[in-house]
């Protein structure tokens, strides 16, 4: 019975979940801009495609996400089990803290201390500020989820990975690793969400290279309902459910 | 071992200290200066900015912040441990489950909040819905307010509670839930004193990956809220663009920043690391 | 020998190939050209443009206050040129090298806050008002938002000087007081309103004038212009008669810029009649340039919202920027309106 009843819940939750996505599919197809339906149209797809601004800052968000989450999920893998075998509080306090911090004040002292450091590094404000800004607030996300999982790790297994010889590094990698490889993978899809997401920080520090899809999205967004805001999201959607779809059907080749 | 944990924390400790030390110094600093004319900070030096917080005013706003993250992050652990549960247990289709809980994820939060604008509002798909069949006569005010801002805040911070606590449920021994169900358990015992305690890490993990961003949040409660239901965060966001008082914004941040270590403090068990 | 010679033309030719498409970078307010006003110019000049948008004043000021953030060509409300200006971020312009000045409405030549048009030039401009269901009854005043019958159904702007603003004008007072007394009487009649107002809405207001879920907002004449276009029988805009604000949007130059040429030709671009009317027709501003408005369609000049006569406008102040002292008050009065 148990089972049934969580099959029925999870239905009920992913639909939840989903129907949002489901009206602004529906709707992006709507001939009228109001939420009023008047006839099928792809009107709002043309029009995405003719928007450069928007492309250009898809653009630039995904290489963004992309960038940030690898450096993210090496450093905070790396850090977690750090943490894990001998605790630091200072850099634990730092990493909840950087949790704690309302996204406005990350932003802003961001900036502030980029114009600081551009004083002599004659650099200014482009990708690369925004990418470090998002490492910076991805770490703790990625080191959180992979702590949870390290705290029901058996250390015997490693133990005895050391007692037959192993280099602690080989321990590490050819033993521990594996078993982290879920949370790792759980780590940096919850990187790159909140990466991809960001609007706040990346605002403030963003350059004249580096507008991002949610900088545009919110300009667009703060005019009213706007379908062509439908059409990103309904193809954001496609998209990663064929990517999930395809992945899945390999896997199970 | 030391020499290797020494390299692996390196890198972190070079982030932390770019993006969050060195950042924060610089927030201090705003929190004692006084505010400019028309922007950013200026001598001279002050404490104005601290004895202003203890307003009755903001202590209002404090309140009401951490029970509407509070009350998100109840419902956020209700609603999603079951999920989690499921997917942990669908055996080869689990990543394809994770993905479709990640996946609207993946879409601007802006646009989920604007649907949800667009579902909730007096003239909008839920409220014609229900007038359409008769159940009610007047549209029920379902926008801006702490109910609407609520619904926001659990609906997009769940996957921070589910991915969590997936990962920790994974790794659940089955064995163990075997020797209960030998052991003469039923269903629901062995969920409470079985499962949960022994997933007890991914809820504390799930819940301060919830707790905290709902007590900063503002895009939610600006939204959501109509700019009215004023939280930290909006008070926090204000002061940095329409009031243009840093000192003020930054010394209301360290307050709410130091709030929140407290509160993790005061949570983390004997012994045990912060994270 | 010949992989050093290649390398070092490899080196050239990129180094070449990038400074040689001069570039300029554009910061606006989003939704404030037409789609092709940007392409149009780089292909007439060969400028390469880099578009930036902003949502307010303020973003547009943390992020230019640097003095190194990139943007050559700003948009900033009128009330900022002051402060901008003596905070050193504005370039002096070179009027010989603006050859469509006199496309300016007369008016706009020589505006209040900067009559020689030294630091910015005029781009769009328009007042707050209130837009409202034709199904009230007459709006005139600002007390229509007031009203506790409307319950529910009221939307003021969010920002701090067109609240205080229209709560002065309800007092019977300047937009641009300075008397603490006065502006402590309009933050108490803001703080008064909320229990009535449904929410502090911008440019949202629009789609839910047209559906119906609001009855009265404090509105931008854009922002109700573009609502009444979609619904003219149940839509319409009052302008108060105690008195309403007029706000104007410039072009500006920053200090910082080192393409100041090319800015300048941008400035004169968007000068031009056709491409001041091209930009009008797909925003539905209200446009300084009175050599674009001879070429609009009669029914966007007679627009009584957009363009009132003379005597509506005469009810209307600019705001003016204010001294620092009495910022700081307002500023925290705006945080008292928002908290309670």
């Amino acid at each position: 019975m148990r089972p049934r009843l969580l099959s029925l819940y999870a239905a009920a939750a992913f639909a939840f979940l989903h129907l949002p996505l489901a009206i602004l599919a529906v709707f992006s197809f709507n001939a009228s801009r109001f939420t009023v339906w008047q006839g099928f149209s792809l009107h709002w797809y043309r029009a995405l495609a003719q928007d450069r601004e928007l492309m250009e800052s898809a653009v630039n968000s995904l290489t963004i996400a992309a960038v940030s989450n690898v450096a993210a999920t090496i450093a905070g893998t790396l850090a977690a089990y750090g943490l894990w075998k001998r605790a630091s509080p200072w850099l634990s306090s730092g990493m909840y803290l950087s949790l704690v911090t309302p996204e406005i004040v990350t932003g802003i002292s961001l900036l502030a201390f980029f114009e600081w450091a551009f004083r002599f590094l004659n650099l200014r404000l482009g990708m690369h500020t925004v990418i470090l800004a998002h490492v910076g607030f991805s770490l703790a996300y990625v080191v959180v989820v992979i702590l949870a999982r390290l705290r029901n790790f058996d250390t015997s297994i490693e133990e005895a990975a050391l007692d037959l010889g192993a280099s602690p590094f080989a321990a590490f990698r050819l033993v521990t690793l594996p078993y982290l490889a879920p949370a790792v993978a759980a780590a940096a899809l919850l990187a790159f969400t909140v990466s991809i997401d960001d609007y706040v920080i990346t605002s403030l520090v963003a350059g004249v290279d580096s507008q991002t899809l949610p900088m545009v999205i919110y300009a667009l967004a703060r005019r009213g309902v706007n379908p062509v805001l439908n059409a990103v999201s309904t193809i954001i959607v496609a998209g990663l459910g064929a990517l999930v779809l395809v992945s899945e059907r390999l896997r199970h080749r | 071992m030391n020499r290797l944990r020494a390299w692996f924390l390196a890198p972190s400790w070079a982030l932390m200290l770019a993006t969050l030390g060195a950042p924060l110094a610089i927030v201090c600093v705003y929190s004692l200066r006084s505010r400019g004319a028309y922007f950013g900070v200026e001598a001279p030096w002050t404490l104005e900015n601290y004895t202003r917080l203890w307003d009755a005013l903001y202590g209002v706003i404090v309140l009401r912040s951490f029970w509407i993250a509070a009350v998100s992050t109840a419902l956020c652990v209700a609603l999603g441990f079951p999920l989690a549960l499921f997917i942990s247990r669908a055996g080869p289709r689990k990543n394809l489950y994770l993905a479709l809980v990640i996946l609207p994820f993946w879409t601007s939060f802006l646009i989920r909040t604007y649907a949800w604008m667009f579902l909730l509002r007096d003239t909008g798909l839920i409220n014609t819905l229900l007038q359409s069949v008769g159940l009610i006569r007047e549209p029920l005010p379902m926008l801006y307010n702490s109910g609407a801002v609520i619904l926001g805040l659990v609906y997009g911070y769940l996957p921070f509670m589910v991915l969590p606590l997936y990962a920790t449920l994974e790794r659940l021994d089955p064995s163990l839930l075997e020797a209960a169900a030998d052991l003469g358990a039923r269903p629901l015992d062995t969920l409470w004193r079985v499962i949960v305690p022994l997933s007890a890490g991914g809820i504390r993990a799930g819940a301060i990956l919830v707790f905290v961003p709902c007590l900063g949040t503002y895009l939610t409660s600006d939204l959501l809220g109509g700019s009215k239901t004023v939280l930290i965060g909006n008070l926090v966001q204000d002061q940095f663009t329409a009031a243009r008082d840093w000192p003020f914004g930054a010394a209301a941040s360290l307050a709410l920043m130091a709030l929140a270590m407290a509160l993790l403090f005061a949570v983390r068990r004997k012994g045990e690391d912060l994270l | 020998m010949k992989r050093r010679t290649f390398l070092t033309s490899a080196v050239a030719l990129t180094t070449a190939a990038c400074t040689s498409r001069p570039r300029l970078n554009v910061y606006n307010w989003s939704d404030y050209v037409a789609p092709d006003t940007v392409a149009k110019f780089e292909r007439e000049t060969g400028i390469r443009v880099r578009y930036g948008t902003y949502e307010s004043n303020n973003e547009m000021l943390a992020k230019v206050a640097g003095g190194n953030s990139g943007w050559d060509v700003v948009f900033p409300s009128a009330e900022y040129i002051g402060p901008m200006r003596d905070l050193g971020l504005l370039q002096p312009l070179r009027h010989e090298w603006l050859h469509n000045l006199d496309a300016l409405d007369s008016y706009f030549r020589f505006p209040p806050w900067d009559a020689d048009l030294r630091w910015s030039i005029p781009y769009m401009h328009g007042v707050t008002g209130i837009a409202y269901q034709r199904t009230l009854p007459t709006v005139d005043s600002w007390s229509a938002l007031w009203d506790a019958r409307l319950a529910g159904k009221i939307t003021m702007l969010d920002d701090p000087p067109e609240v205080l603003g229209a709560c002065l004008k309800l007092l019977g007072y300047s937009v641009n007081s300075r008397e603490p007394d006065q502006l402590r009487q309009a933050q108490r009649a803001a703080v008064e309103q909320k229990r009535l107002l449904r929410a502090y809405l911008n440019a949202e207001a629009r789609d839910q004038l047209v559906a119906g879920d609001i009855a009265a907002a404090q509105a931008w004449a854009v922002t109700a212009g573009q609502a009444i276009a979609s619904a003219p029988e149940r839509l319409a805009f009052a302008f108060p008669r105690e008195g309403f604000a007029r706000f104007a949007d410039t072009m500006a130059i920053l200090r910082e810029s080192r393409r100041i040429e090319a800015a300048h030709r941008f400035i004169d671009y968007l000068l031009r009649a056709e491409v001041s009317a091209a930009i009008v027709q797909a925003t539905q501003t209200a446009t300084a340039n009175a050599a674009a408005l001879r070429l609009l369609p009669e029914a966007t000049r007679e627009n009584p919202v957009l363009y009132p006569s003379r005597e509506t406008l005469a009810r209307g102040e600019w705001f003016e920027p204010q001294p620092a002292a009495l910022q700081r008050l307002r500023d925290r009065l705006w945080t008292e309106i928002k908290s309670s």
